[in-house]
């Protein structure tokens, strides 16, 4: 008898444990919540302004919903668009954010700090800046761009509509830039185009968190190629011809004497011939690529020193040559006198189908 | 019946669980550069309690360390079975109170507090409740599911990796006296105790918990290292927990779940249940063999209400850390005493029994 009782005890308990199984508390189904794919945001007079752009299906498909609020914090701003809507709205599914220039001019500390702190918004997103106003921006979205669950982030996302000019940074490298002492970003800038596009600008030079100039789509480029980011696919124009990237390899040595950081910087470029003007041969090609890239890596380096923003990360190769102390200083102490050595070696795998005269 | 690899299994589990949480947060807290040295410095001093410990216990025989210490005499087994309990009882509620707020930050935001505590509290007594041979069991069977995932996550974790940031490569040894690092030899006392608690029910070959150990090298250094080289030591300072964060960076996109952070998680947290159990069990022998009129079914209910209550009296994630610090003088004290103790004691009764 006493062990039928313990028996049932056991497997009534194991049986209750049954209820545990969902693991939820205050559980929201998925058709009550709102998942914003995109999110701008921007900052007048301490007050933020808060756009969410919320994919939603109807029976045509897929529309898209913006609605903007404003806060004083981001959070109140959302929980604002929360209470207007009839569904809740949940920042986990968040792909992107956008944010307007002349916020990323004040800095993004605070706001990127949070993002980082609350668990909802996964440090994955990427951030982009928008080069005008957020209202405009989003109602051209809205108005011109083929509805999608994924709008405008499929601009950014590496196996859709990305391109090698254009950077790509998500919100923990921003953090990461903001406490580093050797290491910078650079974040996209875009803006609304005509007939359903979005033009790209070129990247914007973060220092610290703080947007400080600004560099062109080619100069992105290099700046992928040099931080490892394969620059396959890119077409090169010259005055002569264009050719396609195959393949980038670098090769840095770094060297410390005096005080003076030196490093030398080898890329490796192996190019396809793709389009010629006239009569071109490969030793032209060459000397014009080399050239070219050579003239668009001092325009970007002579921008990094000025601003004292290591995109590079320059700095990266020298921390076993400074010590930790001195480091802390790398940005305003040792970047504007670095001295880079940059050599590029290209290499035409092939011409195409056709034979190059 | 040779159960080494079960026992070497639980002894590797059990360590994965507790060093992935806390430990390259005080780590990373403890010292700016040189990282290694005092995380090989740390290993060194688990491996070598363990060499003297598992000395100890072929020298033991067949008998546990609580009826080794209660043979010895009252005095003795005051002065050694009291904190060992004591350091017991503070386990649990430190690690049920971490473990339910790590829960609570990392992904059940909305679920109360002690809806999580008592479901950790238990799961662990009920398996706890069910004997050391069915706590080898669950852990084979978590193991044989667990291991290759963390084992997968784990190597997917130095997908953003920059190998620069591991300069430099020494540092001062001012970490010796930082209070961060003493807090990180939670990981190194907290989880050998056990072995010594077995021997009855269990035999196993001591030679095969030093390979075990070695085995979990990589985990201390690369769990430290990987926030640090994806982060560097600046950025990596201003996380509560620097691994996890380092994890919810990676993105892999042929897997169709956006966050892997929550299958670590959720695998290192299976461990810990199973850690947890064994804290308990190991619990209930010590009271049980120092008053046997006790019934372990009640000793086993009541330690965990007891830690149920004390945890509820916790407030914030700062008083868990004071706690967390209290413990510090008592868990030097069983790192050191236990292991030395065994293997002299041990040796006495071996010698009195050869005099015989």
């Amino acid at each position: 008898m006493k062990r039928t009782l313990k028996r049932g005890a056991g497997l009534s308990a194991v049986v209750g444990l049954l209820c545990a199984l969902c693991g939820c508390w205050d559980n929201r189904d998925i058709d009550h919540r709102s998942l914003p794919v995109v999110m701008g945001v921007a900052l007048h007079d301490d007050l933020y302004e808060v756009v969410l752009q919320i994919p939603e299906t109807s029976q045509k498909g897929i529309d898209i919903r913006i609605i903007s609020q404003t806060g004083k914090t981001i959070n109140q701003a959302v929980d604002k668009i929360s209470e207007r809507m009839e569904t809740s709205v949940d920042l986990l599914h968040l792909k992107l954010i956008l944010v307007e220039t002349e916020y990323a001019r004040e800095g993004l500390t605070d706001s990127i700090s949070s993002f980082m702190r609350a668990r909802d918004i996964s440090p994955k997103t990427i951030i982009a800046i928008c080069d005008e106003k957020l209202d405009p921006f989003f109602d051209y979205v809205a108005s011109s761009m083929t509805p999608k669950g994924t709008t405008l982030y499929d601009c950014f996302e590496k196996n859709a509509g990305w391109n090698p000019q254009m950077s790509l940074t998500r919100i923990w490298e921003v953090y990461r830039s903001i406490h580093s002492y050797t290491r910078d970003v650079a974040i996209p800038i875009i803006k609304s185009g005509r007939s359903g596009t979005i033009d790209y600008l070129g990247s914007a030079l973060i220092k610290n968190g703080k947007m400080v100039d600004r560099i062109s789509p080619e100069e992105t480029l290099l700046f992928n190629s040099f931080n490892g980011q394969s620059a396959q696919g890119k077409i090169e124009v010259m005055d002569h011809a264009s050719v396609l990237i195959l393949r980038s390899s670098v090769r840095h040595r770094s060297k410390f004497a005096h005080g003076t950081p030196h490093l030398d910087v080898r890329i490796t470029l192996k190019v396809s011939i793709v389009e010629t003007k006239g009569s071109v041969t490969s030793k032209l090609v060459k000397k014009e690529v080399e050239e070219i890239l050579a003239k668009r890596f001092d325009g970007m380096l002579h921008k990094v020193q000025t601003q004292e923003s290591d995109i590079l990360g320059l700095g990266q190769y020298f921390r076993k040559d400074i010590p930790r102390a001195q480091l802390r200083n790398w940005r305003t102490e040792y970047l504007p006198k670095l001295k880079v050595d940059f050599k590029i070696n290209t290499i035409i795998q092939n011409d195409g189908n056709t034979k190059l005269t | 019946m040779d159960k080494s690899w079960q026992v070497t299994l639980i002894y590797f589990i059990t360590h994965l669980g507790l060093i992935f949480f806390m430990y390259p947060g005080d780590i990373i807290a403890s010292t700016e550069d040189g990282h290694w040295i005092p995380i090989v410095l740390g290993f060194a001093v688990h491996l070598g309690a363990i060499a003297v410990y598992m000395k100890g216990l072929v020298r033991l025989g067949n008998r546990d360390i609580v009826s080794m210490y209660l043979g010895m005499g009252k005095g003795v087994s005051l002065l050694f079975l009291l904190p060992i309990t004591v350091y017991f009882l503070l386990i649990c509620v430190v690690s049920v109170r971490c473990l339910s707020e790590i829960m609570t930050v990392v992904f059940l935001s909305s679920t109360p507090l002690w809806a999580i505590m008592f479901l950790f509290l238990f799961i662990s007594s009920y398996i706890a409740f069910k004997g050391i041979r069915s706590i080898f069991r669950t852990g084979l069977l978590i193991g044989c599911i667990n291991v290759p995932v963390i084992l997968f996550f784990f190597s997917a974790s130095f997908q953003n990796v920059d190998w620069r940031y591991v300069y430099p490569l020494i540092g001062k040894s001012s970490f010796l006296t930082n209070p961060s690092y003493l807090e990180s030899f939670f990981v190194f006392a907290g989880g050998f105790l056990f072995l010594g608690f077995t021997q009855p029910y269990v035999a196993y070959r001591k030679r095969h918990i030093v390979f075990g150990a070695l085995a979990l090298l990589p985990f201390f250094v690369f769990s430290v290292y990987i926030p640090i080289l994806t982060f560097g030591q600046a950025t990596a300072s201003t996380f509560n927990f620097p691994f996890v964060v380092a994890l919810d960076t990676i993105s892999i996109t042929w897997i169709m779940f956006d966050r892997i952070t929550l299958f670590l998680l959720l695998s290192l947290i299976s461990f810990m249940m199973l850690y947890l159990s064994i804290v308990l069990w190991s619990a209930m022998r010590v009271v049980n063999q120092s008053f046997p009129s006790l019934k372990p079914a009640y000793i086993l209910l009541a330690i965990p209400l007891f830690v149920f209550i004390v945890c509820l009296y916790i407030p914030d994630w700062k008083d868990i850390t004071e706690f967390y610090w209290w413990g510090t003088y008592l868990r030097f004290y069983i790192l050191v005493a236990v292991p030395l103790s065994t293997c002299f004691f041990a040796g006495r009764i071996r010698k009195r029994k050869v005099g015989l």
